[in-house]
């Protein structure tokens, strides 16, 4: 199906205006979690470094490891996990029931190839916005980190902001979208995957949306000890 | 530009639901395909636009084999038909309007002006004027079922494909349908098959018949001669006499 | 609708984008504001300082280091440093590279001239360039504080039996003093007084008191020093008293708590250096070991400097956050 998906990013007047629909759906409508998630985690980190660290490591380090963890990790990955299970179950969901209700073979019927119609630009819109989302998410948690070491740890924005740039590499940067790009890849491409292959009505569609949100959760799971294998 | 279904074989896993079955649709004639639920009627209209493959037989559209054309061809085929789907297959994140545009929006010869005008002139055809920005969803079966056969004749198509057009529409507005298909036949010479059970929509549309039972062709004529055959299968389908089998068997 | 949702997009993916690009820039220390200048500093090497780290000046942050690169020939490693514009460097600066804290990130403070002894530091080819300095690490100062005392201890032995008559039993009797003391003050800080600073009044008063001993040592052998007008010799020695008061005003500092630590391990670093430079002379030069073996003053300084400097260094060993806790926690 990939390799069918490839072959369909030639019909650009197909895909190009629907992508835009899609990066609205499966980027912008996904900002409001996935701020929501980063916020918790970025608080949650900060106050845990602080209770690690109690004494024996200055409290700048609470910046150090706030923003490392979410750059390199939490970011990526917690936004990936959510939009898993957002984008695709919703992606399977909606490609399903057209499966069953025969709306993808109405659009071959119509000469719409259905993977330049449908899969494609879910696709691109998971590529572009997953990194999109994952930038936001970990500004937010940072964000939240500081506000935590600010009000409940007595940290100065001064060190705080000392340890996030200490150890900071353009490349955490980098990395960070990397990772959110194959993991936006990855969610869509499996929603897709198994939406097409949706039976048999609306059971099968819960099926199917199920398999989706499991196997694209343990890929990005997979995905991410691999890039910390291969980039690190 | 004719239609012509010959010996098409087709099983799902094990079980067999076309074995065989022969019917042709001549240039600018309706062809009515008659047979009980589940006997594949269905199955085997989507073999008329490569939707499924046969095991065995061929389809020939205007004389080309469906399901050996490559890509490009066969989707040049299927821009030349409309398919009217049993139940509508409406897709359902677009309104009314869009659906109906949608086969427009891929010819070069409709600008965005054009198009309005005929998606309008479309949903007239089929009584819905004022629905185009509903969502499929805010119908009723039977206006999804009309918005379904407007999206199909909007692309003004040589062949017309009708998967129980009338089934589940109120008397006054299937006789508006059976008009319409009837008018685009005279008007465009479409070539069309309809499937139906109502047999008196079936009578008002019909050129030639067609009756598939038990995955093979049990009858195949005009209408009178359906009116008048001794095929007690026919006869008991046709007049609604279940026991006009039993006394044969 | 559908135009303001599309528009939507535009927004988060420019907010996203500007985050990214900024914030990068931002957490590299690019300053998007005000004018930033380049200076340029010299190093034998840099320990562990790296781009991004932090430049000071009085212990403010004025900007980041940019680059540090192996000069061409091998011979000195050059930093970029970028700093705030408007900030007016010291007259004849120099650059200092020290730890900043235990974990490994380092920094490079900016200091004028005379802070650290001059000799330490990287002399740039060209003018601009700063003359830079990098600060051991504490254990690198350990290491080579061990081998000092090592080959003082060997010397200092060779000290006790080299000398013979009357100046022996003289040397002899300053060395037991000498040993007296040394026992009360290792007794004393074994003893992990509770307070830093009566330790340090107790090394002071040690000090003290080996000083004197050397003191009385000199009066007594005052003749042979007509003996010792050799240049080369007196050279040494010259060295030998700057490196007991290096020593002496180091314990000095120990009473300070808030002394900055940092300068001290410098210190330290430059005393460490001469001492090893003289033990070597020692071992090397046959002639003049010869001569000093004559010269009691000697013997005393070497005394009191080996044992102070053991009692530093077991200290430090033992107790290194006491001498740390400044920079560290
Ligand atoms: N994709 C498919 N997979 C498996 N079985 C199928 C598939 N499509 C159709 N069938 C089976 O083939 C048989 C014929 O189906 P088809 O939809 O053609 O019936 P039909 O003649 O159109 O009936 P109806 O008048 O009720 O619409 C049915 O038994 C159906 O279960
Ligand atoms: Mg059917």
């Amino acid at each position: 199906m990939i390799w069918r998906a490839g072959a369909a990013l030639k019909e650009v007047d197909v895909w190009l205006g629907l992508t835009l629909r899609q990066m609205t759906k499966i980027g912008v409508d996904s900002v409001p979690i996935a701020l929501f998630i980063a916020m918790f985690t970025g608080i949650v980190l900060a106050l845990q470094a602080s209770y690690t660290f109690t004494g024996a490591i200055p409290l700048y380090f609470v910046g150090v490891l706030v923003g490392k963890t979410m750059m390199l990790e939490l970011g990526p990955v917690l936004t990936g996990l959510a939009l898993a299970g957002r984008v695709g179950a919703n992606i399977s969901a909606e490609l399903g029931t057209m499966k069953v209700t025969e709306q993808i073979d109405a659009l071959e019927t119509m000469a719409y190839p259905p993977v330049a119609y449908l899969v494609v630009p879910r696709i691109l819109a998971g590529i572009i916005m997953f990194p999109i989302v994952t930038a936001l998410a970990i500004g937010m948690g940072i964000g939240a980190g500081w506000l935590t070491a600010l009000q409940l740890l007595d940290m100065s924005t001064y060190e705080f902001m000392h340890g996030l740039t200490l150890f900071f590499l353009p490349f955490d940067v980098f990395f960070a979208m990397i990772k959110a790009t194959s993991f936006g890849f990855m969610v869509t491409s499996i929603g897709c995957f198994y939406g097409f292959q949706t039976r048999g009505g609306a059971e099968g569609v819960g099926r199917s949306t199920t398999q989706a949100v499991v196997i694209s959760s343990m890929v990005i799971l997979v995905l991410d000890a691999f890039w910390a294998v291969t980039l690190l | 530009m004719s239609i012509e279904i010959r010996d098409l074989h087709k099983a799902f896993g094990s079980k067999e639901v076309l074995r065989g079955f022969s019917a042709t649709a001549r240039d600018g004639e309706t062809l009515v395909i008659l047979g009980g639920s589940g006997s594949g009627k269905s199955v085997t209209l989507k073999h008329v636009v490569g939707l499924l493959d046969p095991d065995r037989g061929e389809v020939l559209v205007d004389g080309d084999r469906v399901d050996s054309l490559g890509q490009a061809e066969l989707y040049a085929l299927r821009r030349k038909v409309g398919y009217v789907f049993q139940f509508a297959a409406l897709f359902d994140s677009l309104t009314v309007a869009e659906n109906v545009g949608m086969g427009l929006q891929r010819m070069k010869e409709y600008t965005p002006a054009d198009r309005e005008r005929r998606v309008e002139e479309c949903l007239d055809l089929v009584d819905l004027e004022g629905f185009g920005s509903r969502m499929p969803a805010e119908l009723s079966g039977g206006q999804r079922k009309r918005a379904g056969i407007a999206r199909a004749i909007a692309t003004e198509p040589d062949y017309l494909l009708y998967d129980e057009p009338t089934t589940g529409l109120d008397p006054l507005t299937r006789a508006v349908i059976d008009r319409l298909i009837n008018r685009m036949k005279e008007e465009l010479r479409v070539t069309g098959i309809v499937i139906t059970h109502d047999m008196e929509s079936a009578f008002r549309v019909a050129d030639r018949f067609a009756m598939i039972h038990e995955g093979r062709q049990q009858f195949e004529g005009s209408p009178e001669e359906i009116r008048e055959t001794r095929d007690p299968v026919v006869r008991a389908f046709i007049e609604g006499r279940p026991e006009l089998i039993e006394e044969v068997g | 609708m559908k135009e303001s949702r599309d528009a939507l997009v535009g927004v988060v993916i420019v907010a996203a984008l500007l985050l990214i690009g900024f914030g990068t820039l931002w957490l590299q220390g690019v300053s998007l504001t005000g004018e930033r200048v380049d200076i340029e500093a010299v190093f034998e090497r840099v320990g562990q300082i790296q781009p991004g780290s932090d430049v000071k000046l009085r212990g403010v942050r004025i900007g980041r280091v940019r680059s540090v690169e192996v000069e061409p020939d091998g011979e000195l490693v050059r930093l970029v440093l970028r700093i705030d514009g408007e900030v007016t460097l010291p007259e004849g600066a120099v650059v200092v590279l020290s730890p900043e804290s235990m974990f490994g990130d380092w920094q490079a403070e900016i200091q004028p001239p005379g802070v650290y002894p001059a000799q330490r530091f990287s002399q740039p080819r060209e003018e601009g360039t700063l003359p830079g300095y990098s600060l051991p690490d504490i254990s690198e100062l350990t290491a080579a504080a061990d081998d000092i005392s090592e080959n003082l201890g060997i010397l200092t032995e060779r000290v006790g039996i080299a000398f013979s008559d009357e100046t022996a039993r003289n040397i002899a009797s300053l060395i037991e003093n000498v040993e007296e003391v040394t026992e009360r003050l290792s007794e004393l800080v074994s003893q992990q007084a509770t307070s830093f600073t009566d330790v340090t009044d107790e090394v002071t008063r040690a000090t003290r008191s080996i000083g004197q001993a050397a003191e009385d040592a000199r009066i007594s052998f005052g003749r042979i020093d007509d003996l010792l007008a050799r240049e080369e010799l007196g050279e040494t020695l010259d060295d030998l008293a700057v490196v007991s008061a290096n020593l002496r005003e180091l314990s000095g500092e120990f009473r300070e708590t808030n002394t900055e630590v940092r300068q001290m391990a410098a210190r330290m670093d430059t005393t460490f250096a001469s001492l090893s430079r003289i033990t070597s002379e020692l071992e090397a030069g046959e002639g003049t070991l010869g001569r000093l073996l004559q010269d009691p003053t000697m013997a005393a300084e070497l005394e009191s400097t080996v044992i102070e400097l053991n009692l530093l260094l077991a200290d430090i060993r033992e107790n290194p956050r006491r001498y740390l806790r400044l920079s560290i926690f």
